[in-house]
This record gives structure tokens, C-alpha cells and sequence, in this order.
């Protein structure tokens, strides 16, 4: 901390009383997006894949990642914190099936909506 | 008996040329039946002008009789003449046929050119058809209408509803301001395909709009302030609750935002995902998902703005 007066609250985004971005501008928003993959890096390094569905998983990243944990809560707003969270896990899910499906030789396309190259 | 000596001479000339004449006519080709014939031909024509010399000269009483032998030989000569040129000319043909065939450059060269002219035009007309078809789907009576009525704000606190998209095609996105990652990507993406079909189409013909899914926290100043780091041109929608709800509900748009927040509350929405493309006349032309690049929306876009034949009214909003 480079000025021992200012409150923790001040160096991170402005955020209202429940957690939420007061604006959620374009600099907030790379500010959050660089907490988390900052954190993420270090769930990587960790072999943590679930840093919020499950108690073992919050201790585990808390342990681990404690530091990038508090710089990523500090700069997001408390919904996206989870919402990137849940995602990570959603995310890997993902990955992990599509690769399975075209291990056994199916192809993988992505919902759309009917357009004139589908009909 | 000068005269016959000279006509010996003429026709051994003559007969020499004509051998020369079916040498020219064998190297290049091989020895068909016409110039087999060529020489035989020239004797006959040889004969031909002796005897008339002769009849003329020798036996002037009898010049009839001989007169109509050189004038039959001349008959067979003037045919044989045209027989040897016609004979030159087939073997052109014949040279030119063996050569390649029935079919040449320029054939070839015309069959391509039309074929890929052709090819061009249905392709084009197949996708101007499947555009229109698109277009009009969503026109017919009985089919599921998206679009209509609503009656929002902009960002500017101005009211604004359907009638003011009324000659312009909008590009209609449902989010709001503190959407994580989805909505600000792709608003990223719809300033890009703004420009493009800006360039493409002109000022004025398409206005880029956002319409909040989340009349709580997304008063007009707040729009304004998300919406300018976006692009100038953008049009942020909001209004009460029940109006953002009914907006929601003509575009056939899903979103849960709960309906009382306590102010300052932290809560995310879920909304659908897509820009909706609407025409002049407010009806809805296409939908575009996340899976298109700014470029295809772009073309998909400036295509149906280019098949559009009615009014379009390019008048800047506030000027009008």
C-alpha cells in the first residue's frame, strides 16, 4: 500500500452498500477481467478446478490463492465474482464433454438460430 | 506449227504447277481422295485448252464441234477447279476437326463464360429469395409476430416507442449495465457492425438500439454514461418496470430481473442474447445470435437493407 491512509475500500473499484459496481465502466470492467485471471492462473497452478460450489473447494482456493482471491473480490462486483466462478467450472464441464464427443467421433455444432445458410 | 509446240509447252507447265499444286496440297496432309484427283484434273484442263487452241486455229470449220468439246472440257475444268478448292477447304475443315474435335477456344471459352455467368445469377437470385423469404416470414397473418408496441426512454430521459424506428431499420439488443461479460462484448460487436454497415449503407438508414432489461439500476444517466464508451450513435432504452417488462414481452425476450431491489442491491440478469434485426415498417426481419462475427452480421444486415425497396427515412432523428 503505497498511502497507509487511504481505506481498503477506496483502492478497488467504487462499489455500492450490497457489492455491486457503481459503474461499470470499460476500465472497471478490464480492472475485474485482470483480478480474475489473475486468480484463475493461480487456481490453475493449484490444480483447482471449483473455488465456490464446494466447501473443500473454497478452503482449498482460499489456502491457496487467499492474496488473488481478495484483489479479484475488491475489483468485481460481488454477483460477478460468482457468476466468473461458476463459469470456470461450467467452462472446463464444457470442454471436457465436447472433447469426450470427439474422441467417439461426433461432431460438435453450435446451437443457432435457423438462418438462410441452415435451410 | 509453232502454236501446238507452244501449247504442249503450256500444258507440261501446267501440269507441272498442278503436281506442285498436289505436292502443297500432300506435305501438310495426308493424300486424301481430292488430292489424289487435283492432277488428273489439271491434265483435263490441259486437254481442255489445247483442243480449244486447236479448234480455233487447226480446224476453224469444225470450231462447233470442237468448240463444244472445250466448252464441255472447260465445263469439267471450271468443275474440276471448284472441286480442288472445295477440296482445299475440307481439308482445312478436315485438319481442323481431327485437330480438336468438334469443340475449339472459342467454344470452350463461350460454354465457361456462361456457365459461370449463370452460375453467378442463380446464386444470387437463391439468396435474394431466401433473404426475402426470411423477411416476409414474420409478415404473414397467423405466424409468431416479434416486435410492436412500447413505450420506453432514451438515454436522454426523451420518450421514445415503435413509431420513432418507423423508416429506419434498427438492430434491437436487450442487456444491461452490469452484465459480467456477454453484454459488453457484444455491444463491442454491434459498434463494429454499426460501422460496417454504416460504410455499406450510409448514415442514418440503421439506428443501433439497447434496451435495458434492467429498469432498476439502468436509469438513462446511467446509460448514457455505459453507452458513450460503446458508440456515439448508440440509443439506450429504459422506463418503468412494467414498461421495459411489456417491451420484453412483444420481442419475445426472456429476462428475470426480480421486480423490487432495494437500491444498491447486487444481483445479476438473465436475458436472451440476440440482436434482433427489424425493418422500416417495424416488423422483424432476422435474428442474429453470438455465433456470427461483426463481419457476417454486417453482410447479412447491409444484404437485406439492399433488398429493401421502400421508403427509407434518413433523416437524423433529432432533426426530424
Amino acid at each position: 500500500m503505497v498511502w497507509p491512509f487511504s481505506s481498503s475500500s477506496s483502492d478497488g473499484v467504487k462499489k455500492t452498500s450490497g457489492g455491486a459496481f457503481e459503474s461499470p465502466s470499460r476500465t472497471n470492467r478490464a480492472k475485474c477481467y485482470e483480478g480474475r485471471d489473475a486468480f484463475f492462473e493461480c487456481l490453475d497452478r493449484n490444480n483447482i478446478l471449483d473455488s465456490i460450489n464446494t466447501k473443500a473447494g473454497q478452503a482449498a482456493a482460499t489456502k491457496a490463492c487467499g492474496g488473488e482471491n481478495l484483489v479479484f473480490e475488491k475489483n468485481c462486483a460481488h454477483s460477478w465474482v460468482e457468476y466468473f466462478k461458476k463459469q470456470r467450472v461450467v467452462n472446463y464441464q464444457k470442454e471436457q464433454t465436447i472433447k469426450r464427443i470427439e474422441a467417439e467421433g461426433g461432431e460438435i455444432q453450435a446451437p443457432q438460430l435457423p438462418t438462410r445458410s441452415s435451410r | 506449227m509453232s502454236s501446238p509446240c507452244n501449247c504442249v509447252v503450256r500444258s507440261a507447265r501446267q501440269l507441272r504447277s498442278a503436281s506442285g499444286l498436289r505436292n502443297e496440297l500432300r506435305a501438310p496432309t495426308r493424300r486424301t481422295f481430292s488430292s489424289a484427283q487435283s492432277p488428273a484434273a489439271a491434265i483435263r484442263r490441259a486437254i481442255a485448252q489445247n483442243g480449244r487452241f486447236q479448234a480455233q486455229k487447226a480446224w476453224p470449220q469444225n470450231g462447233n464441234t470442237f468448240g463444244r468439246i472445250a466448252r464441255d472440257m472447260g465445263g469439267a475444268r471450271g468443275f474440276s477447279n471448284s472441286t480442288s478448292k472445295q477440296a482445299l477447304k475440307t481439308i482445312e475443315q478436315v485438319r481442323a476437326r481431327n485437330k480438336g474435335g468438334p469443340f475449339n477456344l472459342t467454344a470452350a471459352v463461350l460454354f465457361v463464360a456462361t456457365a459461370c455467368g449463370l452460375y453467378a445469377y442463380f446464386t444470387y437470385e437463391k439468396e435474394r429469395m431466401a433473404r426475402q423469404r426470411i423477411a416476409e416470414q414474420t409478415k404473414g397473418v397467423g405466424k409468431p409476430k416479434v416486435g410492436g408496441a412500447f413505450d420506453l426512454v432514451d438515454q436522454d430521459g426523451i420518450r421514445f416507442t415503435n413509431e420513432d424506428m418507423a423508416g429506419k431499420y434498427a438492430l434491437v439488443y436487450f442487456g444491461f449495465t452490469h452484465c459480467p461479460d456477454i453484454c459488453p462484448d457484444e455491444l463491442d460487436k454491434m459498434a463494429l457492425m454499426h460501422e460496417k454497415v454504416k460504410e455499406k449503407c450510409g448514415e442514418n438508414v440503421m439506428m443501433p438500439i439497447m434496451i435495458s432489461c434492467d429498469p432498476a439500476r439502468d436509469t438513462p444517466a446511467v446509460l448514457k454514461e455505459y453507452l458513450k464508451e460503446f458508440h456515439p450513435d448508440f440509443i439506450g432504452l429504459t422506463g418503468t418496470y412494467e414498461n421495459v417488462k411489456d417491451a420484453c414481452k412483444v420481442y419475445r425476450v426472456y429476462f428475470s430481473t426480480p421486480a423490487n431491489v432495494k437500491p444498491g442491491q447486487d444481483y445479476l440478469v438473465d436475458h436472451s442474447i440476440y440482436f434482433y434485426l427489424m425493418d422500416p415498417e417495424g416488423d422483424f426481419v432476422e435474428a442474429i445470435g453470438r455465433n456470427f462475427t461483426a463481419d457476417q452480421a454486417a453482410k447479412v444486415i447491409s444484404d437485406h437493407i439492399k433488398d429493401w425497396t421502400g421508403p427509407l427515412n434518413k433523416k437524423d432523428r433529432w432533426t426530424s
